[in-house]
């Protein structure tokens, strides 16, 4: 049945009276009234609010949102209650996707370059395409299609394009997620990244991955989280990472190993609870099944040397681990990125099977694959060994044809693959994108894209919340108008569609349509989150509600294998030639707000306060301060951070939450090209990366660079939010009140001298 | 409580600082809800970043059994504001709602409001805020954009307040809890931040409020805030252990 | 007592008047840089208005920086007027008589440079009508009469108003004399000016009644300006340092002790550039130096009681306050600064005659003082808001933009040009008072020296 957009609008206000039934969840009572499809240009002049629901695509593991619409503008990006992902919660990064959209700086109309080295200029859309036919022509087979990870439709779109011109699709994630699958693959025998039932958990035991910052899905676990404290027995998290994270700030017990030897803790704590008899004899069984060589060499003073945490830490972790069960554990982020990644997270996950977690209420449970046949429930970046190859193919002049959407290689890419020279040897280097990155200061032809909030697609959240979901994403706001005083500048066409026209048309004739088809296919499964008398009124409800999910749809859980243990001793890059400087692990994370880089052009990601330093607007490295001080580095000094592939400066940042010996350098900054509020701030720290890999996987280890740090003579304002002083509780009366566990804040404030009165004199 | 006990509701936050993470989602959240011009980076290094919420960190011990906790601290909203009084030309007011209410046409600037909030939620326009102008195109049409010279600071998302409570009348019935919602405590994704009426015995934040960690900041001012804390628990703390918290 | 000549009263007239009847030649250059200054000036102060108070180093938590001060600070220069002339008057003081003038001008001048700041400080000047005058009742909007910043306009003008009529009555003799001895406009203006002062004994009578009751109705509002000011501070509990139930007295005792300094400086700068070495003598720097030792020292124990305060309170906040003031960089160089300007080097140069009587002593003395005592304002206002107790977050200091310096030289430029600009049209010495005072001396032999004898201080 062919439905237009004004024949929806008809039907929403036929139907939202009852036609619709709301299966499973029920639709929960609230204000909002989500409106079906866009309608425009009616919505713009009704001086009221509309809330189109949507999935947020690109920037996010699939969380759906509410956009707020009035007079056809989008104005805020909110959770969307009914979704199972992330119920209604954001992150800091929602918002600044409207400044993408808004974006002044919005690249308008295609732009093409005649000679490689040549300027960028304006060409028309017509142009465009004659080009990009003649770049498909000439490509002949050795075209490569080079995408974010895609999940839904899109994916599966760029994979067929690529496969009708007898080309490649290649995805790239600068935090590449391959050890992180493959360790749940061989230890959980899962294809899907689990979800973790960190609600309903007593004790959650987690180590490298930033899971309430940026990590997995962020939104997702922070609402768990609230549940995990909210629990009559108050869950306790123990956290692992050399640097104080989101995360390891919220933990209970941080521990900062050595990095690179998570895996050794792992097996630390495993070893004090075999030792302890903490676990049952069938888990310890399970858990010995998967440990090839088993628990020899791991004993907790052996651990205590390797990780350099005292021994004692490891084992309150153990006994709590294995003591306040339900309990779970898994690990991703700097965890896996070392040359043992896939040891440290099979080591991490194993610790699962020992508590009987896997599959349990509390634990860890697989997730169903994907409700479409044809599309993947996962969707991961390829590793950096199958791009070094890749690179070397388009450097030999190989490859004729390079099409490239939402990832920014030329920043994501360590100096050590060159992609700049590579790009230059590619004849033609087709872009898509919303703002000129990096990657489009190499293109032969820039082809402004619509964003998630324009263009229609679905979407499989990864992870899941244990069961089936589809997100839907549809276009919030229609297209802009050109050339008003709004400077609003719009010219652009969504990939998907670019894609699709390009291959004439074989294999789907827009994202719209493939949605409408994604979405009747649901509806003949009969089951899930919406049922409906006739197709047009299921789509009308799923739109509605941002999606489709069906509860009853649980993952399988996969049978257990055994760890990786090819390499299991970490090793790291040489400093050695290096010259003066003092010697650290280089930890990089992902920016709370900037996240990998993609979000740098907006001005709200860039003046978030970073939540452990404050800072913003720049490069900062974190250093320990006891350490800065034996090193008479203050706050402010400019720091030369230099590795093997490369230089890059930094505002020093000393905190007590970061180990000794390790220096953490957010990623984020550092783009040449990126609009106003982006170009030329701060470092980018992946470019100092060196090559090392993943034994197993071929992934980039990331956190395995070492690095000579050195002051450059300088010190500047750090533009952090906090004040001058560095905020301790330097004095009674701090705002923050902490009380122990069972007891009243008033007891807290008797004994802290919480008030002001009196402390200095009176004895304490 | 004095003004907002007649009839109306009395809203109020209830922060669970136990469950913040430090995410900042609720800090950007405010900022597209309410236009609160960029802050950028000269603004923020010369301390004139405008956040109606700040997450505050603070740190604890040193390595490695150094803490950062987190606290938001927005405007409290005080029964008793001591802004309220300095202001000489009634820009800043309580009403009978509970909120401290700030009339941006009225202020002067004299900044003096700021200087008498000891909670230093109050922040003063130094320069006329500016978007570049396709950036206006998400600015909320429900709140005013304020101009240079004068106070702003958080509202409790006020026009949030009115169009529920419009809406609410105008199909005859009273607002059902939770129907309000402040951008900040919709986005915080841990149920940090709660919002409500407390008074309605039944609401969820006068329920949450009797908890037995609850404390308001600055009792030594008597400000009657209506924003309640509920203490961080550290499980490392021994009950009336003294030192752990506030002395670092 | 010193010798001095005798003064005829041709010899006075003419010395007196010498910036009416006939300019020194260093009076144009003087006036017109001051001039350009001033314009300079308010340039700034209109870009500043024009652009906002981005281009101040103002920020959060540190709202009230420079301007405040400076306003605090012109505003105790401005009770020199009253302690001279009224209190002096009232006592029947007879040194006050050459330095009365010039103080109340100074009075009302820096009165008029002290409203300017609390108004350009502000970041919508222009909305003054709901907060100064008139208020906007018309709209049913009433001011907020719980606000200091209410009543801080309303004592200043009171003072205003009342110093400017005081300068007023003193001035009639003068300028009837005036009259009578110019031609063409002058003449004119000095005409409508003295209000047909004759001189006869029931405008004498008038003139003097008047000028005693002024100066007693003045007393009250001499105690309440600087209170009032104090109270912009005392009434914010939230601010450490300012939160203070002493501040009203400590507040008018600074001010006399500041404003009387700077009666000092232009006196001496009066003698130096009118050559009027016959009539400010010694010996009235030597009775306002007295003066100033006695003010000067129970202001100190003001400052010290302060401290006491907190410790005697064991208030740690404000302990650590203190602390940081005092101990603390940079805080600890002003306040070092402060006290060995505003007390600790000139009042025990003051002890010795010597130097009371040395005029170019004097000078730097008393300029000292009121650098001493512009940075004690600064002290009080600026770090208990850079350190707002207890949240260590936000803590954040202040350091001061070009044009806010600018803005505060300029505030010197103009109340220095005004002085000037008023010295042409008018005697900075009231000769009538002079005159008075030579009727009651007399001279006595004391061996073969003819030492001057004051009639009236002898009783
Ligand atoms: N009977 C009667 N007639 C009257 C009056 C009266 O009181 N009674 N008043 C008179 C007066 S004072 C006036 S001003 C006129 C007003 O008469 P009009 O100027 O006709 O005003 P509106 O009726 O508001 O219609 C304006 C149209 O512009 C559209 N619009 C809104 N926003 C935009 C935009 O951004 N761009 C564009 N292109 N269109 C937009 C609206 O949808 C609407 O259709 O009526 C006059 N006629
Ligand atoms: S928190 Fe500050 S601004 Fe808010 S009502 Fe209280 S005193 Fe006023
Ligand atoms: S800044 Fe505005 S609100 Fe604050 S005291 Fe001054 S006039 Fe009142
Ligand atoms: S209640 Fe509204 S105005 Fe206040 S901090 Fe939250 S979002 Fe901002
Ligand atoms: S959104 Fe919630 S958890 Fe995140 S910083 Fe704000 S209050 Fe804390």
């Amino acid at each position: 049945m062919k439905l237009n957009r004004r024949e929806f609008l008809t039907l929403t206000g036929k139907t939202t009276a009852g036609a619709v039934i709301f299966a499973a969840c029920g639709l929960p009572e609230r204000e909002l009234i989500v409106q079906s499809p866009v309608d425009l240009p009616e919505d713009l002049v009704r001086g009221e609010d509309a809330w189109y629901a949507t999935s947020m695509g690109d920037f996010t593991n699939g969380d759906g949102v509410l956009v707020r619409v009035m007079e056809g503008r989008a104005k805020k990006i909110e959770g969307n209650p009914d979704h199972p992902v992330n119920r209604g919660k954001s992150t800091a990064r929602y918002d600044s996707v409207l400044q993408l959209l808004y974006h002044p700086d919005r690249i308008s109309d295609p732009m093409r370059r005649f000679s490689k080295g040549g300027n960028l200029v304006d060409i028309s859309w017509r142009q465009a395409e004659a080009q990009f036919q003649d770049a498909l022509v000439n490509a002949n087979g050795s075209l490569t299609v080079v995408t974010n990870p895609l999940r839904g439709h899109l994916g599966s779109v760029a994979s067929k394009f690529a496969a009708k011109f007898n080309g490649r699709h290649m995805s790239f994630d600068p935090i590449e997620q391959g050890v992180l699958h493959g360790a749940v693959k061989s230890v959980l025998g899962q294809d899907q990244l689990p979800t973790f039932d960190i609600a309903n958990a007593s004790t959650v035991l987690s180590f490298g991955a930033d899971w309430l910052g940026t990590w997995g899905s962020p939104a997702q676990f922070g609402v768990k989280y609230g549940e995990f404290r909210s629990q009559g027995n108050r869950g306790y998290l123990i956290h692992a990472d050399p640097r104080m994270s989101l995360t390891a700030a919220a933990a209970d017990l941080w521990l900062a190993p050595k990095p690179g030897t998570e895996g050794d803790l792992a097996l630390g704590i495993a070893s004090v609870i075999v030792k302890e008899g903490l676990a049952s004899v069938a888990n310890i069984a399970a858990f010995n099944a998967a440990l090839p060589g088993g628990l020899s060499g791991y004993s907790v003073a052996e651990v205590a040397g390797k990780t350099e945490i005292p021994a004692a830490r490891i084992e309150k972790a153990a006994r709590h681990f294995a003591g306040n069960t339900p309990a779970v554990a898994f690990g991703g982020g700097s965890a896996g990125a070392h040359t043992n990644g896939s040891f440290n997270l099979g080591a991490i996950y194993s610790l699962n099977l020992l508590v009987g977690a896997v599959g349990a209420r509390g634990g860890v449970t697989a997730n169903p694959g994907s409700a479409f046949e044809d599309i993947s429930a996962s969707a991961t970046g390829a590793s950096f060994e199958s791009w070094e190859a890749e690179l070397a193919q388009w450097r030999a002049g190989n490859v004729e044809t390079v099409i490239i959407r939402g990832v920014d290689i030329v920043y994501g890419m360590p100096n050590s693959v060159a992609v700049r020279e590579a790009l230059d040897n590619v004849p033609n280097v087709i872009t898509f994108g919303a703002v000129l990155d990096d990657t489009m200061a190499f293109a032969d032809l820039v082809l402004p894209e619509l964003t998630f909030l324009e263009t229609w697609g679905t979407d499989i959240p990864e992870p899941g919340p244990g069961y089936q979901v589809v997100g839907i994403q549809q276009p919030v706001v229609g297209p802009t108008v050109t050339q008003d005083e709004t400077g609003l500048i719009s010219n652009a066409r969504g990939f998907g569609d670019m894609l699709l026209a390009m291959a004439g048309g074989s294999f789907g004739s827009s994202m719209e349509r493939i949605v409408m088809d994604a979405v009747s296919e649901l509806h003949d499964t009969g089951r899930g989150s919406v049922s409906a008398s006739s197709s047009a009124l299921f789509m009308n409800g799923v739109l509605q509600r941002g999606g489709w999910w069906d509860t009853g749809e649980k993952g399988a859980q996969g049978t257990a294998g055994r760890i990786s243990t090819t390499t299991k001793s970490a090793g790291y890059s040489d400093t050695n030639a290096l010259g003066t400087g003092e010697d650290f692990h280089l930890v990089p994370f992902v920016s709370n707000s900037l996240f990998d880089g993609r979000l740098a052009a907006t001005p709200w990601a860039q003046q978030t306060p970073d939540p452990i330093s404050s800072a913003s607007w720049s490069t900062w490295a974190e250093i320990n301060s006891q350490q800065a001080k034996e090193l008479g580095i203050r706050q402010g000094d400019v720091l030369l951070i230099r590795s093997t592939s490369g230089e890059i400066e930094a505002l020093a940042y000393p905190h007590p939450g970061i180990r000794p010996g390790v220096i953490g350098v957010p990623i984020g900054q550092g783009h040449a090209e990126g609009g106003r509020w982006a170009e030329g701030r701060g470092s980018n720290v992946l470019s100092i990366l060196v090559d090392k890999k993943d034994s197993e996987t071929g992934a980039l280890a990331w956190a395995a660079t070492r690095v000579r740090v050195q002051r450059a003579g300088r010190r500047v304002k750090v533009p952090k939010y906090e004040g001058e002083v560095e905020a301790r509780a330097a004095e009674p009366g701090v705002p923050i009140l902490v009380v122990g566990p069972g007891e009243t804040a008033e007891q807290a404030e008797k004994a802290n001298h919480h008030e002001y009165q009196g402390s200095l004199f009176k004895d304490d | 409580m004095t003004t907002a006990s007649l009839k109306g509701p009395n809203w109020g936050m209830v922060v669970d600082v136990d469950k913040c993470i430090g995410c900042m989602a609720c800090v950007i959240a405010c900022q597209a809800e309410n236009n609160v011009p960029l802050n950028t980076q000269d603004r923020v290094e010369r301390g004139r970043a405008i956040s109606w919420i700040r997450v505050e960190r603070y740190w604890e011990g040193d390595f490695p059994d150094s803490k950062a906790r987190f606290i938001p601290i927005m405007c409290q909203h005080c029964a008793n504001a001591p802004c309220e009084p300095v202001c000489p030309v009634f820009a800043t007011y309580h009403n009978s709602e509970g909120l401290n209410i700030q009339v941006y046409n009225r202020c002067v600037g004299t900044r003096y409001c700021a200087n008498g909030c000891p909670y230093i939620v109050r922040f003063f326009n130094y320069w006329e805020p500016v978007w570049p102008e396709s950036l206006r195109n998400h600015l909320n049409p429900d709140v005013t954009v304020r101009s240079r010279g004068i106070m702003e600071k958080c509202t409790f998302c006020v026009h949030r307040i009115r169009r529920e409570s419009r809406k609410a009348r105008s199909e005859g019935r009273v607002l059902l809890d939770g129907e309000v919602q402040t951008a900040c405590s919709t986005a915080c994704p841990t149920s940090a931040l709660n919002f409500g009426n407390f008074n309605d015995p039944n609401s969820k934040v006068s329920k949450m409020k009797d908890d037995q960690r609850h404390y308001t900041l600055l009792d030594q001012f008597a400000t009657e805030p209506n924003v309640i804390y509920l203490a961080k628990v550290d499980t490392d703390r021994k009950v009336g252990a003294g030192e752990a918290a506030s002395h670092g | 007592m010193q010798q001095r000549r005798p003064l005829d009263q041709v010899y006075t007239n003419r010395k007196l008047l010498n910036g009416q009847l006939d300019t020194p030649r260093w009076w144009l250059p003087t006036v017109s840089i001051l001039g350009v200054l001033v314009l300079i000036g308010i340039g700034v102060i209109a870009i500043m208005v024009n652009k906002g108070l981005g281009v101040t180093g103002l920020s959060r938590p540190v709202f009230w920086g420079l301007f405040i001060t400076t306003f605090v600070f012109w505003v105790g220069i401005s009770h020199a007027g009253i302690m001279i002339s009224a209190i002096l008057r009232l006592t029947q003081a007879e040194w006050r008589r050459p330095v009365t003038r010039a103080a109340e001008l100074l009075t009302v001048f820096s009165l008029l440079t002290a409203l300017v700041f609390p108004l350009i400080h502000a970041g919508r000047p222009w909305r003054i009508a709901y907060w100064i005058t008139p208020y906007d009742l018309g709209r049913g909007i009433y001011p907020n009469i719980r606000s200091p910043l209410i009543w801080d306009p309303v004592a200043i003008g009171t003072y205003l108003t009342g110093s400017t009529l005081f300068l007023y009555v003193a001035l009639l003799p003068d300028l009837g004399n005036l009259r009578d001895r110019t031609t063409g406009w002058r003449n004119s203006l000095y005409t409508v000016l003295a209000l047909g002062w004759r001189g006869n004994p029931r405008q004498w009578k008038l003139q003097t009644v008047g000028g005693i009751l002024l100066s007693a109705l003045m007393l009250p509002i001499f105690v309440s300006v600087h209170s009032i000011v104090s109270w912009d501070f005392a009434v914010v509990p939230a601010v450490e340092g300012w939160h203070s139930t002493i501040f009203a007295p400590y507040f008018v005792i600074g001010a006399i002790h500041s404003g009387v300094s700077a009666v000092v400086t232009m006196m001496a700068l009066m003698r130096w550039l009118w050559k009027w070495d016959d009539f400010i003598r010694p010996e009235h720097f030597d009775a306002l130096a007295r003066l100033l030792i006695v003010v000067a020292t129970a202001w100190l124990g003001f400052t010290f009681l302060e401290l006491i305060f907190a410790v005697y309170g064991q208030d740690a906040p404000e302990i650590a306050l203190r602390e940081m003031q005092m101990f603390q960089w940079p805080w600890n160089m002003l306040f070092i600064i402060f006290l060995l300007c505003a007390y600790l080097i000139p009042v025990p140069m003051w002890l010795f005659k010597r130097v009371r009587t040395n005029i170019a002593l004097m000078f730097w003395t008393s300029i000292l003082v009121n650098i001493g005592m512009w940075l004690e304002r600064f002290l009080i206002i600026v770090p208990g808001l850079s350190r707002r107790t207890p949240f260590v977050y936000v803590w954040d200091s202040y350091r001061p933009s070009a044009v806010e310096w600018t803005i505060l030289i300029w505030s010197f430029c103009w109340v220095t040009f005004l002085m000037l600009l008023f010295s042409k049209f008018f005697p900075l010495v009231p000769l009538f008072e002079q005159k008075e005072s030579q009727v009651f001396t007399d001279d006595v032999m004391i061996g073969r020296a003819r030492v001057p004898a004051i009639i009236r201080e002898a009783d």
